[in-house]
């Protein structure tokens, strides 16, 4: 796909640069609309325009455009609603209304982050995403070691005092090679994953370390960190990449608008 | 004077041209075949199934007519994100997290109105009411905006509707409905393969088909072995207003249309009064060998264990077996929504040993045996979230999520809320497929020949082996090798060859979990004259020198759950029990199904976590069945004479 060189341009990708535009086109589409709406008016007028919205959003329903009949319904509807809704705002019905403060809130925060949700990041973005996230894609360890059985903690140190280790029989890999500590964990339990992560590489047998079994003595041979390439990685890290987005348009659309408040909490 | 909406319709538009204006810069990523396909060739495969990869097939997401009512507000990203390991927030606010993710998921939203309540809940109204223009489909909308609560409310008496097949039309009509489905399942099909990664993760795609006629529980997950690149060629087939042959017919099409595969997991035939195991056909007629042949093609697994109950089997089916009639209690009452009360003539219909024997009793009659399914648990979560163990339950549904302290207590919002509570939920199981790597292909595989087994949520790795020459000496060896290529793994077949069958079992306990009670074997066989009969077999449990067995039962374990803070410890119990077993009372000829089930020492039950967590005060009835010792079955090996098995 080829897009003008303007589209590549950072600045417009910024989540912040959309928000303030957005800010803006809604407060000149306001200004120019007129003066504000005041709730308190009793003066509905539904003109060509507003008869044209109506069409439209039916026909964004429907899939097709209204008859006559239709759209006088809808403009019965809609004045009703008005009228009702007015007299609501009058009567302060709008406050201390759970679900509505509750479903207003979760609008606010659903066109901060709507956007991201369909957005299609390109590879710079992500490339930039994988590496500030170090930790993330290149912290996965792998070890490779053998291991010996023992029921009991005692009888794994005398094994281990005699050089002699030989195990007791349970179905678990003699050999393990290459696996990550979630590999591990899950074959041998979370205690022994964190057990295997504290010894360092050596030719010995070492332990006895805990597991969910029992005790175990240990020849770790080897332990590297696997290098994640960000190829092998490109959906984990467009999903990662996403999820993040979204909490963070949310976080930041709200900074800027809670940053226009002053807060007073009394201690 | 302007109007105020006007403001309204702006704002709209303006995020519209926002949002249109972010999706079209930025590349399309393209998938690679790694992830849009079956896997097949993606990954280094073991030489035989080496480990069993863990997985929930039956998992609910707001696409779910009944979770998005229930008040879920995560979707399938959440669900794949959560149970690949990934921190989530819950519905409800909490953060959730799998203490050890899980390696494969089937997301099983229901076919029928797939997408429809968040739809209907995103409609205006005036489109609910001058459009669709029902009444109570504008009360049901009306009640989702209300309050949580409310909703709640209303999918009861959706899902009561449903089981009436009372729904109103403008909520059924299938033209729209056809559409809407499509267009919600191709973007589904595209989320799965984003997060389908061969070797790490496997996403596969299915839904739910959920026929339910007065009420009986008929519904099956329907999985697919194929990534979008075939699925997108199918939509969802609807469950209310069509009959299992038709669904069977549906999946025959799609695997000769499209050279991919796909098979269905029966669930709840607990709920079912007797209609998911019949003798019969649908119709009362007899059952004939091409419907026989058509349901074992199409049905090689059943799920016997989830938050709705336990359907291995019943203590009136089996009053011989002292463990029989785990998560029974409220369930057995009736049917889903308890619009029909059960009475024990049914239950043969509804649980799956009392199945497999019927099976044996038909392939006597038909020559084909239409029950002769393996097993798997699974959740059944209408949270999004697919926790099965008890310390971290999340819940039926979001209505029951922990941030409701009160929910063992309270009364289930389904049918007439007579003598079904939170406490019988059960926390929900797990499905574990032994399978040779973690690609779409290797684990439907292993569905496909059911070599899976169900747990009602531990994860204790078990094996069985079945074959006429092992002995005590394998264990010294290669056991897993001798096992592949002298014998069958769970749910292969055995040609009788006049002697008795010998099995080499193993259960090994779930490495954060508790220990081993006892491993026994349920022989199911049939006598010449067609009698069925069924046994349990104690063949190895922990202390056995301690535990010696007398009057053919063997001491019970001992408990160690603290009541008052829900804990337990491990002082009781073996890591690993493992045996080899041959069947004592073999006759040449009876054709007979083997199964193992595993039962770990009694541990706390979620209530009890609740209990001990939020400071509550469970019932008496609820206290009873606190405790609990989880278990897994295994898929049966069959023993077959030459004649049934040509």
């Amino acid at each position: 796909m080829t897009r003008p060189a303007w589209t590549q341009a950072s600045w417009l990708r910024e989540p912040l640069v959309h928000f303030i535009t957005l800010g803006a086109v809604v407060y000149l589409a306001l200004t120019w609309g007129g003066e504000p709406v005041d709730p308190a008016s009793r003066v509905i007028e539904v003109g060509a325009e507003e008869q044209a919205q109506l069409a439209l959003s039916f026909e964004n329903v429907m899939g097709r455009a209204p008859t006559d009949a239709e759209l006088d319904a809808r403009i019965e509807q809609f004045v009703r609603d008005e009228v009702l809704y007015r007299e609501a705002i009058r009567l302060g019905l709008d406050q201390g209304d759970a679900v509505v403060r509750q479903r207003m809130v979760a609008k606010m925060d659903m066109s901060a982050s709507a956007a991201a949700e369909a957005a299609q990041p390109d590879e710079t973005v992500l490339r930039a995403f994988y590496d500030a996230n170090p930790d993330r894609y290149s912290g996965e360890v792998l070890v490779t070691f053998d291991q010996a059985y023992f029921t009991e903690e005692a009888a794994a140190a005398q094994a281990l005092g005699r050089g002699a280790v030989e195990g007791e029989p349970i179905s678990l890999p003699s050999s393990v090679e290459a696996a990550n500590l979630r590999d591990v964990q899950s074959r041998f339990g979370e205690v022994f994953a964190r057990g295997i992560a504290e010894l360092q590489p050596s030719d010995e047998w070492q332990g006895p370390i805990q597991s969910g079994f029992g005790w175990h003595l240990v020849k770790l041979s080897e332990r590297r960190a696997d290098v994640l390439e960000f190829e092998a990685l490109r959906d984990r890290v467009e999903n990662d990449w996403r999820s993040e987005e979204i909490a963070a348009r949310k976080l930041r659309a709200f900074d800027l608008l809670r940053s226009a408040y002053r807060v007073e909490i009394d201690r | 004077m302007r109007l105020s909406w006007n403001k309204t319709v702006l704002r709209g538009a303006g995020i519209g041209v926002f949002a249109t204006a972010l999706t079209a810069c930025g590349g399309q990523a393209a998938l690679d075949e790694a992830q849009t396909g079956d896997g097949t060739e993606t990954i280094e495969l073991a030489e035989f199934p080496d480990r069993p990869y863990w997985g929930d097939t039956h998992l609910h997401t707001d696409n779910s007519v009944d979770a998005f009512g229930f008040g879920v507000r995560l979707g399938p990203e959440a669900a794949l994100r959560f149970a690949s390991g990934e921190e989530v927030t819950a519905t409800t606010g909490a953060q959730a997290k799998l203490s050890r993710p899980l390696d494969f998921l089937v997301i099983a939203d229901h076919s029928d109105a797939l997408g429809a309540t968040r739809r209907l809940y995103d409609a205006p109204r005036w489109y609910v009411n001058w459009v669709i223009g029902d009444e109570t489909v504008l009360r049901w909308y009306d009640m989702m905006h209300e309050s949580p609560e409310q909703s709640q409310r209303a999918i009861g008496e959706l899902i009561t509707a449903a089981a009436n097949g009372t729904v109103p039309e403008s909520l059924s009509d299938p033209e729209t409905a056809a559409e809407n489905t499509k267009d919600i399942w191709n973007t589904h099909l595209g989320l799965l393969d984003r997060y389908n990664q061969p070797g790490t993760f496997t996403a596969l795609a299915g839904y739910e088909w959920t026929r339910m006629p007065d009420g009986n529980n008929l519904h099956r997950v329907v999985m697919f072995r194929d990534g979008s690149d075939r699925t997108s060629q199918t939509v969802p087939f609807p469950g209310l207003s069509t009959s299992a042959e038709q669904l069977w017919d549906y999946m025959a099409a799609y695997e000769e249309q499209t050279g991919g595969q796909v098979l269905a997991i029966p669930h709840n035939g607990n709920l079912s009064n007797g209609l998911m195991f019949e003798t019969t056909m649908p119709d009362g007629s007899p059952m004939t060998a091409e419907y026989a042949a058509k349901r074992a093609a199409a049905e090689p697994v059943v799920e016997v264990t989830q938050i709705k109950g336990d359907s291995e089997t019943h203590p009136f089916l089996s009053p011989n077996d002292e463990m029989a009639g785990f998560g029974v209690s409220g369930w057995e009452l009736g049917n889903l929504p308890l619009t029909q009360e059960s009475t024990p003539d049914m239950y043969a219909g509804s649980y799956a040993r009392s199945a497999l024997l019927r099976g044996l009793s038909l392939e006597q009659q038909l020559g084909v045996n239409p029950y002769s399914f393996g097993m798997i648990g699974s959740t059944d979560s209408h949270t999004s979230l697919a926790t099965g163990d008890e310390d971290n339950f999340w819940g039926k549904h979001t209505g029951n999520e922990p941030a409701n302290e009160e929910r063992a207590l309270l009364g289930q919002n389904l049918g007439t809320r007579v003598g079904r509570f939170g406490w019988h939920y059960l926390a929900g199981g797990y499905a574990a497929a032994w399978a040779r790597g973690n690609t779409r292909a290797e684990i439907f595989d292993a569905f496909a020949r059911r070599e899976v087994y169900a747990t009602t949520g531990p994860r204790m790795s078990v094996r069985i082996f079945g074959g006429f020459d092992f002995t005590g000496q394998d264990w010294d060896g290669d056991w897993v090798r001798a096992g592949y290529t002298r014998g069958v793994p769970m749910g292969g077949e055995l040609t009788d060859q006049g002697s008795a069958p010998t099995f080499l079992i193993s259960a090994l306990k779930d490495p954060d979990g508790a220990n081993l009670d006892r491993v026994q074997v349920v022989k199911g066989w049939i006598t010449a004259s067609g009698e069925t009969q069924e046994r349990v077999y104690d063949v190895v449990w922990s202390d056995m020198d301690i535990r010696v067995r007398s009057g053919g039962r063997i001491p019970a374990v001992g408990d160690t759950v603290n009541r008052e803070d829900a804990t337990y410890t491990n002082d009781i119990g073996a890591a690993e029990l493992r045996t080899t077993w041959a069947d004592p009372d073999y006759r040449a000829g009876q054709n007979a199904f083997y199964y193992v089930r595993v039962l770990e020492i009694p541990t706390p039950r979620w209530p009890l976590y609740d209990a001990a967590r939020f400071g509550i005060e469970l019932s008496e009835d609820a206290m009873a069945e606190a405790v609990a010792q989880e278990r897994a079955y295994t898929s049966p090996i069959w023993l077959k004479s030459p004649v049934t098995a040509q």
